[in-house]
């Protein structure tokens, strides 16, 4: 696809503002209303899903150029997908997160990148990750963990630990937990360790869609000869890259977030808890395995009309609106460890509330990322938990820098923290 | 004079133009404190023509004039003159009931259409008109209306001016129009064949012409005719109570029920107001005022053309938990009156003398908006100037009447007075100033600022009367209509 | 032309360097697409509202004000708007100052007891919803949805909407307002301007509350609204409304003292007296013919989309195959949405009961498959919070409504048929969506208490095709002229060609003129333009406000 490819959606936008909102039919107060946390925070119309088509058509039509502004209005969005959710609610026909997207490879191609971004996409191609770090030193989380190495020894499923769980030595538990209880519970399990590679999900969402091709890529023919069949991770933003992204080359495998799996083996009997965790506790939605968890759907076709001006699409297009995201086996998985009250914040589910780190904001604007973080926290608090849980490590990242900033008691916990906790 | 006599009766015709000393001192002065002020001329038009003639005339020549709807006694001051050489126009031969259309619940009224006059005519079409509580007989259903008397059916007040609907205006400077929809109708019966009528009150444009003229006192314009949503004649009607020895304990009751919308009319009286209200003379007056409680709310439902007795029924259970959960009861009967007076006086003009008089002769009425929590503190500081000037707080009425579906309430002190004792009026003026000023700076809202409140209310809101003149200037540029009166 | 620095510094004085931009690409997201929703001229393919000098993100009262004064002393023309959804709150000329109101957002009071809220130009109608439901009240939403400024639509447009029935019209529940007039001063108006509260909108006397909205507002126009109370009304639900499904179906199960349906009569007859009728009974919370706006031929289907998370546009064609399909379709011919919500039981029993007399006197009947639970609280989530509003575009991308007919429904029933047999014709020539003609859509009662009816019919069209969007225009232009020859009263499609042409830069005088001068009572823009020279001297809005210049002056007239 090309920018010009969504011209059209950009001329039928509704100009409507949903896309600033979450869907307004869950609107439960003033207070937590607002879904797009670029709008949120910036205000001006342009950081909207609205404002951004407007800006696009603007450039297309060459009544603008690039300024600085241009970029801050491309590069502040954290790609959360909250406005395809709410445009969806009655607009199937238009696509703004894939058009952000779209914008975002159009300004990357024309060399209009953020210095911040360069700098870690530089370091990407020299060493394969998202987190500044030295590649030998990726797979550091696993030592001392019994655990296949994929390259050497296969194995049916594939843990995939992703660049921040496999970096943020604070959150190693969580993943060295997954592997840990998988493998108790009989999966046949694998790493990858230090051959891991990033997914190139974080380099596409800051527009370097090659990247992202090429370490996609680089994953499938590694996996295709370690003989993998199916991959489990822990990291919302991989799930998201193996799920929806990486199909679109061609390659299928079974992807699973860690929740998925534990929810699986969970309801088989197969994990039991014996031990309580009082607490009270509130989950929050990553984007990429919520809304942005559907399942990828192959679709080439052309749009079409009925009744003379009805857009539609031959074949039926997948509408990837959020229904059928990843929300209900971490709820379940949380409702069936002893001890555990879970309370639902106002933003839930598909029209969950961003944490703030997605789309190379956290990068670039630490500000507005810690804001956005700062805000869920708030949510969180308003409805009295003590802990934020999520399954994401970026999430978990993200809120944990803004509690510490804010100095707040909030705890932050992975899934597979409780999980363990009640083992 | 002669000249301008001479113009008038070429307009309206000998018969209507009227200079008779005692005729024009009976429009000199009225029951206010307003001070008396002799007019020049009364003139009686018949038909709109007449009034736009009337008006163009007064521009071209520089005479006020104050239109003058209901027949006495009046008691606001607005009809009586502030300016030398005003001719009165007396609108009250303009008395047709033009229309009055069931299907669409309107009808289309001239100003001299008194209550009296119309709620007949309406009943039997099967419609009612959503009244103020017992105006006088003769009194203007317009003028009623476009000062914004309080209706006592808050639930049918979607519009602060409801029920008045449209109006046909001369505006002060000669020119004719309609506002709201009726702007666009034509002639009324022809548009009324294709299904169009006046209801919607808002426009024409970007104006709301009707309110230019709300509460106007006649300075902005007169009315030529009305149209006026009525309520569906009831074909059950029954009348409760809910009384208490304090004010306080009825509040929330009353906001109860505004919040489920139930009840048809629905106010608080104090024994006092409601003694005035139906006793006959002073002797049974104050005899009521003993036997009656001290405070009562009247609640009226009405069961119309759909399902009536049952719609009564259940409303009556239902007030009657309300009543319950605050402790209070909801009864048909209470000591000193009787439920057919009550219902009588409802759904009735006043019977004369009118009710307000009906204790000593004469009254003067404090009234203002606030909101139906705020009225205890109102009491108290009322009560407070009464006693300090030797007014005795028994013969206070008091009446109070939630508006536009509860968001405020109008608040009313009657005060009765002999205006035939020289010492108790003066005494009484007095009173009526400070207690005004006082209930001013306590909260009260003058927003109908006849007399002395004029000055009170635009005292208070500079940037208003700097605008009002403003607009006063546009529409009546040479100053003709009622001149004096509000701020202008 | 872009602002001089010196200028631009100066209203970065008052607003802060972050809250506001001269940027091209960002001011182009503040210029309006004349192929859109509801605007009333048009639509002209690929043509925008002119490009502002600056945006600005004004946060209080004195901010605004401060930028109106800089306005008049430099003489540059301002536009405010608060959710930017119509060309209406766009400039109309170059060089206009834009001002954001995103920022003035909060609810500032809700007095549960008396009933009425204080808020800001954006505080949308689904957060003041959801904010009063807390306190068992609720707020009237204009048609255009939850996403819209209740302020704005109150001040400054029309403003009947689905629940018009029982919370009033927009205008209806305006009460105090705090206004930065065009000049620059500010006025608060009925009991705020004496400091005495914002429950009373009116007076002292006549107040001036006539000069600020008519039957429409000035659309920005004239200076900006800060504040406004509004009326609230009963809300006897959950303080919270349970809203569950799966996008985009959600839906919301009620207590028992709710009831949704789809009335449908076997008349046009009986529809209008269904009609009068539930107004003299006084029963209803929500009454809209709401789901006709996709078309007669194709509203059952579109229900089936709407309420069927698998669903898409592209399963229309087989439903409308589907016997079960054609049969409920044929049924809601002439049908409107009511919603009943009782204060207690018996209330909601009586409600229900008066409907059914109702219904056997009038040949109506509810329609069943609007009953199916599905589809029931879809509906009474939908016509509630009134959340999907820009489902008006979901065909083709764009609409317009022609026609209007607004008055009792006697008036737009018995015109009804021959506006659809004419916009069915013109529905052949491909330009527009062939929905069955009559894809009317509008307020059962618009006003509390009731007494008209609103017929828009709506228009789909697609704006990024250029056939379409012509083709469009000239339907608008025959639909305008139709209605013109056939005196069907208050015309939507072109309601505000007086004030935008079709390069989206105001009209001159003499296409005003060519406009206004034959509208009935033509002298009141007289009036207006006195109003507007006493307001806005220096002539800084736009001409969404209508005004004509003096007439030629006739012997012995002065009054203009």
């Amino acid at each position: 696809m090309a920018l010009e490819d969504y011209r059209s959606d950009m001329e039928r936008c509704s100009q409507c503002s949903y896309c600033k909102w979450i869907p307004l039919d869950h609107i439960k107060s003033w207070r937590f209303a607002k879904g797009c946390p670029s709008i949120a925070y910036n205000n001006f119309n342009s950081y909207s899903a609205r404002g951004r088509f407007a800006v696009a058509l603007s450039l297309l039509n060459g009544e603008s150029g690039y300024t600085e502004r241009v970029r801050d209005i491309v590069f502040k969005c954290v790609t959360c997908g909250s406005c395809d959710v709410s445009d969806k609610i009655c607009r199937y026909n238009l696509e703004p997160l894939e058009m952000m997207r779209e914008l975002r490879f159009t300004l990357v191609e024309d060399g209009q990148v953020l210095p911040q971004h360069m700098r870690i996409i530089e370091h990407l191609r020299e060493e394969d990750n998202m987190m500044l770090e030295p590649r030998a030193s990726r797979g550091d989380w696993a030592e001392g963990l019994d655990v296949k190495h994929i390259i050497s020894e296969p194995a049916e499923v594939l843990f995939y630990a992703g660049c921040r769980f496999s970096y943020d030595k604070a959150l190693w538990p969580a993943i060295r937990g997954a592997v840990a209880i998988l493998k108790k519970a009989g999966v046949d399990i694998g790493i990858m360790g230090r051959d891991e590679s990033c997914c190139g999900v974080r380099a596409y969402d800051m527009g370097f869609k090659d990247e992202f091709t090429r370490f996609a890529q680089n994953a499938i023919e590694a996996w295709r000869e370690a003989g993998v069949k199916t991959v489990v991770t822990s990291c919302a933003d991989g799930f998201h890259a193996f799920m929806r992204l990486s199909p679109r080359l061609g390659e299928h495998f079974e992807v699973l977030h860690t929740v998925q799996y534990l929810d699986r083996l969970i309801k088989e009997g197969t994990i039991r808890f014996s031990k309580s965790v009082p607490m009270r506790v509130t989950y929050h939605d990553p984007c990429r395995l919520g809304r942005g968890g559907e399942p990828y759907v192959p679709w080439e076709g052309k749009e079409e009309k009925l009744k003379n001006q009805i857009v539609i699409y031959v074949p039926r297009k997948p509408r990837y609106n959020g229904a059928w995201g990843i929300y209900d086996p971490p709820r379940e998985i949380l409702k069936s460890i002893p001890g555990i009250e879970l309370v639902e914040m106002e933003r839930i589910r598909e029209y969950s509330w961003c944490c703030g780190a997605g789309g190379g904001v956290r990068e670039a604007y630490p500000e507005f990322s810690n804001w956005t973080a700062t805000e869920r926290v708030e949510e969180a608090k308003a409805i009295g938990a003590e802990a934020m849980v999520t399954a994401c490590g970026w999430c978990e990242r993200n809120f944990l820098d803004a509690i510490d900033a804010a100095s707040e008691k909030m705890a932050v916990f992975d899934i597979i923290d409780l999980v363990q906790r009640a083992i | 004079m002669g000249d301008k006599k001479g113009d008038l009766i070429g307009i309206v015709g000998r018969g209507s133009v009227l200079e008779e000393s005692e005729i024009l001192e009976a429009y000199s002065r009225d029951q206010s404190f307003v001070l008396p002020m002799r007019p020049s001329l009364v003139v009686k038009p018949d038909n709109a023509d007449e009034v736009e003639e009337i008006v163009k005339w007064a521009n071209q020549t520089g005479t006020p004039l104050v239109p003058v709807s209901s027949g006495p006694p009046r008691f606001r001051g607005d009809t009586v003159p502030s300016a030398t050489g005003v001719v009165i126009v007396d609108l009250s031969g303009m008395n047709r009931v033009i229309s009055i259309d069931r299907r669409n619940r309107l009808t289309v009224i001239e100003p001299g259409v008194t209550y009296g006059q119309l709620q007949p005519q309406l009943a039997k079409e099967g419609l009612k008109l959503s009244s103020s509580l017992a105006p006088r007989a003769n009194k203007s259903v317009i003028a009623s209306l476009m000062e914004r008397e309080p209706r006592m059916i808050p639930r049918g007040q979607w519009a602060f001016h409801d029920p008045l609907r449209c109006l046909e205006l001369v505006l002060p400077d000669g020119q004719r129009m309609r506002t709201g929809d009726a702007g666009g109708l034509g002639e009324l019966a022809k548009a009324r064949k294709r299904h169009l009528v006046p209801v919607a009150a808002s426009g024409p444009y970007q104006m709301d012409a009707y309110k230019l003229v709300s509460a106007a006192q006649g300075s902005m314009g007169i009315a030529t005719w009305a149209s006026v949503k009525c309520e569906v004649l009831p074909q059950v009607h029954k009348v409760f109570f809910v009384q208490s020895r304090k004010l306080e304990d009825l509040i929330d009751f009353v906001y109860k029920l505004l919040r489920f919308r139930f009840a048809d009319e629905l106010m608080i009286l104090n024994g006092a107001g409601l003694a005035s209200l139906l006793g006959d003379g002073p002797g049974e007056i104050k005899t009521l005022r003993e036997e009656l409680p001290l405070w009562v709310v009247v609640v009226g439902i009405a069961g119309r053309s759909i399902l009536p007795e049952q719609r009564v029924a259940y409303q009556e259970q239902d007030i009657s938990d309300i009543a319950q959960q605050f402790g209070l009861h909801f009864v048909a009967e209470i000591p000193g009156a009787r439920n057919s007076d009550v219902s009588k006086a409802l759904n009735n003009p006043s019977k004369e003398p009118y009710w307000k008089c009906a204790g000593k002769g004469g009254f003067q009425d404090i009234f203002f908006l606030a909101t139906l929590n705020k009225t205890p503190g109102f009491l108290e500081t009322l009560y407070s100037v009464a006693d300090a000037h030797g007014y005795p707080a028994s013969d206070i009425g008091i009446y109070l009447q939630p508006v536009h579906q509860g968001t405020g309430c109008h608040c009313e002190f009657i005060l009765p007075y002999d205006p035939g004792n020289p010492r108790e009026a003066a005494a009484l003026r007095e009173l009526f100033a400070e207690a005004s000023q006082e209930l001013l700076n306590r909260g009260g809202f003058f927003s109908r600022p006849y007399g002395i409140w004029a000055g009170l209310a635009y005292n208070r809101d500079a940037q208003s009367t700097i605008m009002l003149k403003k607009i006063k200037s546009i529409f009546d540029p040479n100053n003709v209509m009622n001149p004096g009166k509000l701020c202008f | 032309m872009a602002l001089s620095r010196e200028l631009y510094q100066v209203l970065e004085d008052i607003v802060g360097p972050e809250n506001i931009s001269d940027d091209p690409a960002l001011l182009d997201s503040y210029r309006y697409p004349l192929t859109h929703t509801a605007i009333h001229l048009g639509p002209f393919y690929r043509k925008y509202t002119p490009r502002g000098a600056a945006v600005l993100l004004p946060g209080s009262t004195e901010e605004v004000q401060a930028i109106v004064k800089v306005c008049n002393k430099h003489m540059i023309k301002f536009k405010a708007s608060s959710t930017f959804w119509s060309a209406m709150g766009y400039p109309s000329y170059d060089n206009t100052i834009q001002l954001d109101m995103r920022r003035m957002d909060k609810i500032l009071e809700i007095d549960e007891k008396n009933m009425f809220a204080v808020i800001e130009p954006y505080a949308i109608g689904a957060v003041l919803q959801a904010e009063a439901m807390k306190k068992g009240l609720n707020c009237h939403i204009h048609g255009s949805g939850s996403s819209c400024s209740l302020l704005a639509s109150a001040t400054s447009f029309v403003g009947p909407g689905p629940d018009g029935l029982f919370l009033g019209l927009a205008n209806e529940n305006m009460l105090g307002i705090e206004w930065v007039m065009p000049n620059g001063e500010v006025v608060r108006t009925g009991s705020l301007g004496s400091g005495l509260g914002w429950f009373c909108g009116e007076g002292p006397g006549p107040g001036i509350r006539s000069i600020i909205r008519g039957f429409q507002g000035a659309m920005g126009s004239m200076g900006v609204f800060t504040k406004i109370a509004i009326k609230l009304h009963p809300w006897p639900g959950p303080s919270q409304l349970p809203v569950e499904g799966i996008p985009p179906a959600y839906r919301t199960t009620l207590p028992d003292n709710f009831r949704v349906y789809t009335l449908a009569f076997k008349t046009w007859q009986g529809w209008s007296d269904g009609c009068h009728m539930i107004w003299d009974a006084g029963i209803g919370y929500i009454a809209h013919r709401q789901f006709n706006m996709f078309g007669r031929d194709l509203k059952g289907a579109m229900i089936k989309i709407l309420t069927d998370p698998t669903k898409t546009l592209s399963d229309m064609e087989e439903l409308l195959k589907d016997p079960k399909v054609q049969k409920m379709t044929e049924a809601m011919q002439r049908d409107f949405q009511i919603v009943l919500a009782g204060m207690t039981q018996r209330d909601i029993e009586w409600q229900d009961k008066a409907l059914d007399k109702i219904l056997a006197e009038t040949g109506g009947y509810k329609v069943e498959e609007m009953n199916e639970p599905e589809i029931r609280d879809w509906a009474l989530l939908y016509l509630i919070r009134l959340g999907h509003k820009n489902l008006n575009l979901v065909y083709g991308g764009g609409y317009d409504g022609c026609f209007g007919m607004v008055g009792p429904p006697d008036f737009g029933a018995s015109h009804i048929e021959e506006v659809s047999d004419f916009k069915r014709e013109w529905e052949k020539k491909g330009a527009i969506v062939t929905a069955g003609g009559d894809c009317t859509m509008g307020g059962i009662g618009f006003m509390g208490g009731g007494g008209l009816t609103m017929w828009e019919n709506f228009t789909h069209f697609d704006p990024a095709d250029r056939e379409s969007t012509e083709g469009t225009y000239e339907f608008f232009d025959a639909s305008y002229k139709y209605g013109v020859k056939h005196s069907l009263g208050y015309s939507l499609e072109r309601l505000m060609s007086f004030a935008r042409g079709a390069d989206g830069m105001a009209t001159s005088d003499e296409e005003k003129e060519r406009w206004l001068a034959g509208a009935p009572q033509a002298f009141m823009f007289q009036y207006q333009r006195k109003i507007k020279e006493l307001l806005d001297p220096n002539d800084l809005g736009d001409q969404t406000y209508r005004w004509l210049k003096p007439p030629k002056k006739k012997k012995g007239q002065d009054r203009f």
